[in-house]
């Protein structure tokens, strides 16, 4: 019998001490969704295990410390897969009564009934990163303003300098992302459009899911059927990364083009294997979005696309 | 939620089963005071219905899983086999012309066909061939996310029919409908091992199957038949999950057998077979998804979840092995 009580008292303690830990932050709103005044803006992230995520969870935070003129509950999902937990991070903001949702989705369709059910308690919703599906609010009746890069002419910006070096009938490749991601349809109809601008020739167009070492063994064996390969279009850095490794293992002499301008590629633009990257200002995209939904929350309507800015690196402005 | 119920089989068993369904229970409110004092609109209306959605599909799988936990199995293959299951059922509603009212019935047979169908693939091997089934259902686990993906296309279904997302979020007596489809698949469960001959075999096949054998009983029948009522959970937990989300996709669903182990696991049931009832997983579902819902309340980061949801298996796991402990000085 006191065995049992000792047991009971150790899982609530622990339980406790647990939940203790954890930081907590402002829970003594005055009222609803304006704790100080201040309105409650949600900022609903996904794969924040993945560092560019996280650099615009953390400069979404630091915007709005300069701003000071809203709290921000920021939460997120550590996987892009975990929709079902993002569905229960929105319906937790809902709850909250925020005034306004920032969300980057993890599905473009699976958010948007979610989504739908905020704009429908009256929160204004601001969509960044990848776009909801159209159909998709159109069938939910409900319309929420995007506000992001154009991934499609970034890539083909970043693409048409690859072309511009090789001249017409240059033979290229596709490093593709995630097949079905909508960032990853984008950048690959922008490099087919400067395959198609610059004449050149498409070999072979695959998908790497956005990793290093996929992007290095597919481009292994595309190299080995078509030793003839001169350029390769990665969707992002991080499998241009795996690309280089086997180019200069081989010795071959293959241009890159790609997208992102991660940190780790700055070396290898300034060697002259990466031709180009695409820089998104991925940090900027969610403080941008918490500029718009205070914007909304003021009263202002914003629709449609809301583009931001992106910028073309090459070795000429990428610095030393 | 803390009626404590289990089979009264034998009597050291049966009190050590009240213990650690009372144990959970105890955790569970203590964690609902917790939130309730410190997560601002724990206690809403509004959150409450959240949370009862929220833990529906894993209540759903958890209650699949016990089946074949209780015969000493473990199903791996669950959070493939329902993204299987959805993007079939899916696009049978979408592509195959018939009015709603026939289609939604005709897609939850196909989705409960599939996943019993691989439950029963699962449960064979492991007995014709007498391989762990944590393997089996591991190779299952793979190849069901690449049928999955073959299917599609990698595309993502959506335009399911309206009928079905309206009921994805309508409620029941006040009640969100899905989470009163988890309820009574509860209340079956129950039923079927506690009240029936054959639950009784299932716990018996689970303690000594050695015995149960000898006493006249084919028990790989008996197992295949848990794989099998676990794969057809998983086929139901495809319905509702795309009547929540509105869609199917392939990808939906990874790490899902693990939140099912988990609740099976801190509701008390043991890994090696034959301990465990349905109501002990109904609260342990209920524990995950009051603690990661308060989490989310109170404002703690995802990291931090993961790790104090970790934490929790853990106490349980321990607390099982003091009880165990304890069960055997008892009977």
């Amino acid at each position: 019998m006191r065995r049992r009580v000792a047991l009971t008292a150790m899982i609530t303690a622990t339980a406790a001490l647990a939940l203790a830990g954890c930081g907590q932050e402002s829970t003594d709103d005055p009222a609803p969704g304006q704790a100080g005044g201040k309105p409650t803006v949600c900022l609903v992230m996904k794969s924040l295990a993945n560092e560019y995520f996280q650099q615009m969870q953390d400069g979404a935070v630091k915007h709005v410390q300069e701003r000071n003129d809203l709290t921000l509950e920021s939460t997120g999902t550590q996987n892009e897969t975990d929709v079902d937990g993002q569905v229960a991070l929105v319906e937790s903001c809902i709850t909250k009564l925020a005034r306004a949702i920032v969300i980057a989705p993890a599905d473009s369709k699976a958010l948007v009934q979610v989504v739908a059910k905020a704009v429908k308690a009256d929160i204004k919703v601001v969509n960044i990163d990848v776009k909801l599906d159209d159909g998709a609010l159109q069938q939910a009746g409900v319309d929420v303003p995007f506000v992001g890069p154009d991934n499609r002419d970034g890539a083909r910006q970043s693409g048409k300098v690859l072309a511009d070096l090789l001249g017409r009938g240059g033979k290229v490749v596709i490093l593709e992302g995630n097949p079905g991601a909508d960032n990853a349809t984008q950048r690959k109809n922008g490099f087919n459009d400067a395959v198609a601008e610059g004449g050149l020739t498409l070999l072979d167009s695959k998908t790497a899911h956005w990793e290093t070492d996929e992007a290095n063994q597919v481009f292994a064996s595309m190299l080995t059927a078509h030793p003839d390969i001169q350029g390769v279009l990665a969707s992002n850095d991080s499998m241009a990364l795996g690309a280089i490794k086997v180019i200069q293992e081989r010795r071959a002499n293959v241009k890159v083009a790609s997208f992102d301008n991660i940190p780790a590629v700055k070396e290898h633009v300034q060697s002259g294997v990466m031709v180009a990257t695409l820089d998104q200002y991925g940090s900027k995209q969610a403080a941008d979005g918490i500029d718009y939904a205070m914007k909304m929350i003021a009263g202002e309507t914003v629709t449609g696309w809301q583009k931001t800015e992106i910028k073309l690196i090459t070795k000429d402005n990428i610095g030393s | 939620m803390t009626a404590v119920t289990a089979p009264r089989v034998a009597g050291g068993r049966w009190a050590s089963q009240v213990l650690g369904e009372a144990g959970i229970g105890v955790a569970l409110a203590a964690l609902v005071a917790f939130f309730l004092a410190f997560a601002p609109y724990f206690g809403t209306s509004q959150n409450v219905r959240d949370i009862m959605t929220q833990i529906t599909i894993n209540t759903i799988l958890a209650v699949g899983m016990t089946f074949v936990i209780l015969v000493g199995g473990i199903d791996l293959s669950v959070g493939s086999v329902i993204a299987l299951c959805a993007v079939v059922a899916g696009t049978a509603m979408t592509d195959s012309g018939l009015p709603t009212a026939l289609a939604v019935p005709f897609a939850i047979l196909i989705s409960v066909l599939i996943g019993a169908a691989t439950g029963f693939v699962n449960g064979f091997v492991t007995e014709r061939w007498v391989v762990p089934s944590f393997i089996v259902t591991l190779g299952m686990l793979y190849v069901a996310r690449g049928a999955a993906q073959q299917y599609t296309g990698a595309a993502t279904i959506y335009n399911l029919p309206p009928g079905l997302t309206r009921f994805g979020t309508a409620t029941f007596a006040g009640l969100p409908a899905v989470f009163v489809v988890a309820m009574l698949l509860v209340a079956v469960a129950w039923f079927v091992l506690s009240r029936t001959v054959f639950g009784r075999l299932i716990y018996a096949t689970g303690n000594n199957e050695e015995a149960v054998r000898l006493s006249g009983h084919r028990t790989s029948l008996i197992k295949v038949a848990c794989f099998v009522i676990g794969g057809a959970c998983v086929g139901i937990a495809a319905i509702i999950y795309m009547a929540r989300l509105g869609v199917a996709s392939p990808i939906l669903g990874q790490g899902y057998e693990l939140n099912a182990i988990a609740a099976v696991v801190i509701g008390g049931a043991s890994l090696a077979g034959g301990r465990g009832s349905v109501i002990g997983t109904l609260l342990g579902a209920c524990l995950l998804g009051v603690l990661s819902n308060g989490l989310n309340l109170m404002g703690v980061s995802d990291f931090q979840r993961t790790m104090v949801t970790g934490a929790v298996i853990i106490v349980a796991v321990v607390l099982d092995a003091y009880r165990r402990r304890l069960s055997v000085r008892l009977s």
